[in-house]
């Protein structure tokens, strides 16, 4: 009996989470829909937000230039991290313990900071603000997280088929094509997705390194908050959460943590 | 014969790791390197500007106890953060890892998963559109309630940490139920088998085990809040001035970077020595 | 296929010398067990045939062929792993298919050997399955097809049977040398477990601590074994003596020793060669001695009798018919033929 109870009060706390965690999310959708401006109640259907969008030039520039950097630091980042991977999997070599430590840095230091000090440093090189810095700084972003859920797959990967192949004659090429890359290549996928979406989420660092006029979705999406808030903002809002997470749902499928499958 | 194996394979090595580690390089470590070394100057070296070494971007930190105060404002609020996170999202972890199975755990965990991945700007926003005066809770209260309330939580520090909580809830509970999840039943069924009670059994079985668990998602969330500055500023307004918004200023209005570049590795410090002082139990959690 | 022959083979792991100065012959077709505990060289011994390890120093020659500065691909090998290392990506025939393929044979060609593999094995019908859709059995019976496919000139077996249970494991020995019979290929095969190694091999080669300490066919090592670990690791053993110390304090005339015994030599005596009578037996050129019974352990056609003999434990193992009906604690003579006392030389 109270065993029971126990665990309906747990499930009714991890209903409330979940609320919690979505209710705002939703609300915030249901507003891009509204045709107040005011965002005024009662609700009345409208998608006269989107269609707004859809004529705003600034916007559509700054959602294809988040885009295009995703899209490219998730190419450089999944090459570099996977080819990263597969070398700390294979060999042993002294070092080897530092370099995997030194994949914390980037993701345990607040943006804040990384993002400033590459402004700085882009700076001092004359590189300055703009689209390159913007993806430079990405893919390192990107980059431990590739190596983390690549290195996650490949820690599952039986070290003996590498040997088996080779005992029935296949050379180091044949037995990275046929054998191992077949293997990882849910993880490449997954940590691929998984770049894709901290470049298209990103904001701090991007904040710090595009150009005024020349920015990317969330920081165009900032700065016209601070002007005020407007339905449009929910309407693009909304089309960015969505994105990101059905990227994520879909990455969800090829990583397999949280299942045990 | 062994030699050339030994030179053939430092280079596979070497071609494999060396197109990351550069990266990482130019991208994080120099640019960390040059902050320091920024924040030792009296100007910024570009142009014209006159400029000579100095430790005064240090000394103002000290001298005025303003961003003190501002930094220990951080820390507070990080620390309030961690411990509502904590308390709200390790049961909700418990719930998930143990009292629900199949495929309908992976279903809710994948759900409560998903925020955390998705753009934390859009969602801080979503917490304006709810707060705001006028907004969405206030209209929904007074629809339920018999009685009129004035509920405008906008531009007060509890909308910030509310944000904050609902950016940073899913890192606990990710932890929290990878630990959990690693507790092999049996334990728990041997735990009774010896007559004890539930309480015991959390107190001395489950928390002690997924310890680790719980203090890596208190240090991932401590240590991303003690410098936010895009949350505080857009839920906080006025009150939500914080030490990172005074580094993101001295950045983007003041412009005064050696300032910033001091300010931020004064963070820097501070967080490197909670991740120091973590590090021993967050090794354990790795395992 | 082709005899391997080890010479001299030794082998660091920092300072841990894996394999010293290891000598022992395969000739051509034979069955071989390399047998030893953990840690005792006999997978690392395995491993530098193959090719996954390169030695220090000594000589390895695969038929008339130096291998040691070859790569394991390049050795015309057929190995099977522990875990049988099938890839999960491919189905059975493509897993069989796959030292084929390399080897570029043609698609014909393939399938037909491919087919005539999975027939000898007994798995014709399951080509297109995926690994993880076969039993233990099936699974060892496709790693197995796969080694041979490509006619390698040895096939080298790490523990291939430890993964399954104790019946399927019996199936398996039968089949498999049954297989390895009809092929008559050279093969090498590693295990821990010593009642294997003397039911499948021609020869045993037993290694401890990476030197091989005997090597010969079944009978000959487990009726002289070179010293008293081998004496104990190829099966239980009464102890007599240890390095002429008697471990019994009685007089030795009841033990009748083969001409020419060493008097620093360890005496013992097979479990199943001891035979269990009350009354003392009269025949002269019998050893015998008087024991208590402490226990006696039913299992079936056989019987196991924990003896106490001056303040040692025997064991003797005999049919249940053949062991008087006696108490527990009842006193027994125990006797055996003088041949089947086990001389260890000292020092071996």
């Amino acid at each position: 009996m109270s065993g029971r109870f126990l665990t309906l009060l747990g499930k009714t706390w991890l209903g409330l989470i979940l609320f919690f965690l979505y209710a705002p999310i939703i609300v915030m959708a249901f507003m891009s829909f509204n045709a107040s401006q005011y965002y005024q109640l009662p609700f009345e259907f409208s998608l006269k937000w989107y269609q707004d969008l859809a004529g705003n030039d600034e916007i559509i520039a700054a959602a294809t230039r988040s885009v295009l950097i995703a899209l490219v630091t998730t190419v450089i980042a999944t090459i570099l991290g996977t080819a990263a991977s597969v070398a700390l999997f294979r060999f042993e070599f002294r070092g080897k313990r530092f370099l995997q430590v030194m994949l914390f840095p980037p993701i345990a230091i607040p943006w804040l900071i990384t993002g400033t000090a590459m402004l700085i440093f882009f700076f001092g090189v004359g590189l300055g603000r703009g689209t390159p810095s913007v993806i430079i700084g990405h893919v390192a972003l990107a980059l431990p997280y590739v190596i983390v859920v690549v290195s996650a797959r490949l820690a599952t990967f039986d070290a003996t088929l590498e040997e088996a192949a080779r005992s029935l004659g296949a050379d180091a090429w044949t037995v990275t094509r046929r054998v191992t890359l077949p293997w990882i290549s849910s993880g490449v996928i997954a940590g691929a997705l998984f770049a894709f979406a901290v470049s298209f989420d990103q904001f701090v660092v991007s904040y710090f390194l595009s150009e005024p006029g020349d920015s990317t979705l969330p920081v165009l999406i900032y700065t016209s908050i601070r002007k005020g808030f407007t339905p449009e903002i929910n309407a693009i809002s909304t089309i960015i959460i969505v994105v990101s997470m059905a990227v994520m749902l879909f990455a969800a499928r090829f990583s397999n943590f949280g299942g045990e499958r | 014969m062994s030699n050339v194996l030994a030179n053939q394979e430092r280079l596979k090595i070497f071609g494999l790791l060396s197109p990351a580690y550069l990266w990482l390089t130019v991208a994080i470590f120099l640019p960390l390197s040059a902050m320091l070394y920024f924040s030792f100057l009296s100007d910024v070296p570009f142009g014209d500007a006159e400029w000579t070494y100095t430790a005064n971007n240090y000394r103002a930190f000290f001298q005025t106890s303003t961003y003190a105060t501002l930094l220990w404002k951080s820390l507070k609020l990080g620390l309030m953060v961690t411990c509502i996170s904590l308390l709200v999202g390790f049961p909700c972890a418990y719930v998930l890892a143990k009292a629900i199975k199949g495929r309908s755990r992976e279903a809710l965990f994948l759900l409560v998963i998903l925020p955390f991945w998705s753009n934390s700007l859009v969602r801080i926003f979503s917490w304006a559109i709810v707060l705001r005066g006028n907004g969405v809770l206030e209209l929904g209260l007074n629809a339920i309630l018999p009685f009129e309330v004035d509920v405008n939580l906008m531009f007060t520090t509890p909308a910030i940490v509310i944000g904050l909580v609902h950016s940073y809830l899913p890192y606990v509970i990710l932890t929290s139920y990878l630990a959990l999840q690693a507790i092999d039943d049996n334990l728990i069924d041997a735990a009774r088998s010896m007559g004890a009670n539930k309480l015991t059994i959390l107190w001395r079985i489950i928390l002690p085990l997924s310890l680790p668990g719980l203090l890596a998602g208190a240090v991932l969330i401590f240590v991303p809040v003690v410098g936010s500055f895009m949350e505080p500023r857009i839920l906080g307004g006025r009150v939500g001035t914080y030490f990172g918004t005074v580094i993101e200023d001295q950045f983007v209005a003041v412009f005064n970077w050696p300032l910033g570049a001091a300010l931020s590795f004064i963070l820097l410090a501070v967080v490197l020595l909670i991740l120091a002082v973590a590090s021993p139990v967050l090794k354990r959690a790795q395992t | 296929m082709a005899e391997v022959s080890v010479q001299n083979v030794t082998k660091h792991f920092g300072t841990l010398k894996a394999l010293n100065n290891v000598t022992m012959d395969f000739p051509d077709g034979g069955f071989f067990a390399l047998l030893g505990p953990s840690g005792s060289g006999k997978t690392t011994l395995l491993r530098a045939i193959a090719g996954f390890i390169f030695t220090d120093g000594g000589s390895i020659r695969i038929g008339d062929k130096s291998v040691e500065h070859i790569p394991v691909e390049k050795r015309d090998i057929g190995m099977m792993f522990q875990n049988y290392a099938l890839f999960p990506n491919m189905t059975v025939a493509d897993n069989v298919g796959f030292g084929l393929r390399v080897r570029k044979v043609g698609a014909d060609e393939e399938r037909r050997r491919v087919g005539e593999a999975l027939e000898l094995v007994q798995l014709g019908q399951h080509g297109d399955r995926k690994p993880h859709q076969l039993s233990g059995g099936q699974r060892q019976r496709v790693a197995l097809a796969r080694a041979m496919v490509t006619n390698p000139k040895v096939l080298l077996l790490d523990e291939p049977l430890s993964a399954l249970d104790k019946a399927l494991r019996v199936d398996m020995q039968i089949e498999l040398k049954r297989i390895q019979r009809e092929i008559g290929i050279t093969t090498i095969f590693v295990t821990h477990d010593q009642e294997e190694a003397l039911t499948l091999s021609d020869k045993i080669g037993i290694l401890k601590n990476g030197t091989m300490i005997q090597a010969g066919p079944p009978r000959e090592v487990y009726s002289n074994p070179a010293d008293v670990f081998t004496a104990e690791f190829l099966g239980e053993a009464n102890f007599l003596s240890k390095d002429g110390k008697g471990v019994l304090g009685l007089d030795a005339a009841s033990i009748k020793l083969p001409a020419g015994t060493g008097t620093n030599a360890t005496l013992a005596v097979r479990p199943e060669s001891m035979s269990i009578t009350v009354d003392e037996p009269q025949q002269d050129d019998m050893s015998k001695l008087p024991a208590t019974l402490e226990r006696r352990i039913f299992a079936g056609a056989m019987a196991t009798c924990i003896l106490n003999c001056d303040g040692q434990v025997f064991k003797v193992i005999a049919r249940d018919q053949d062991i008087p009906e006696l108490k527990e604690g009842g006193q027994v003579w125990l006797s055996w033929k003088p041949e089947k006392t086990i001389v260890v030389p000292s020092g071996g």
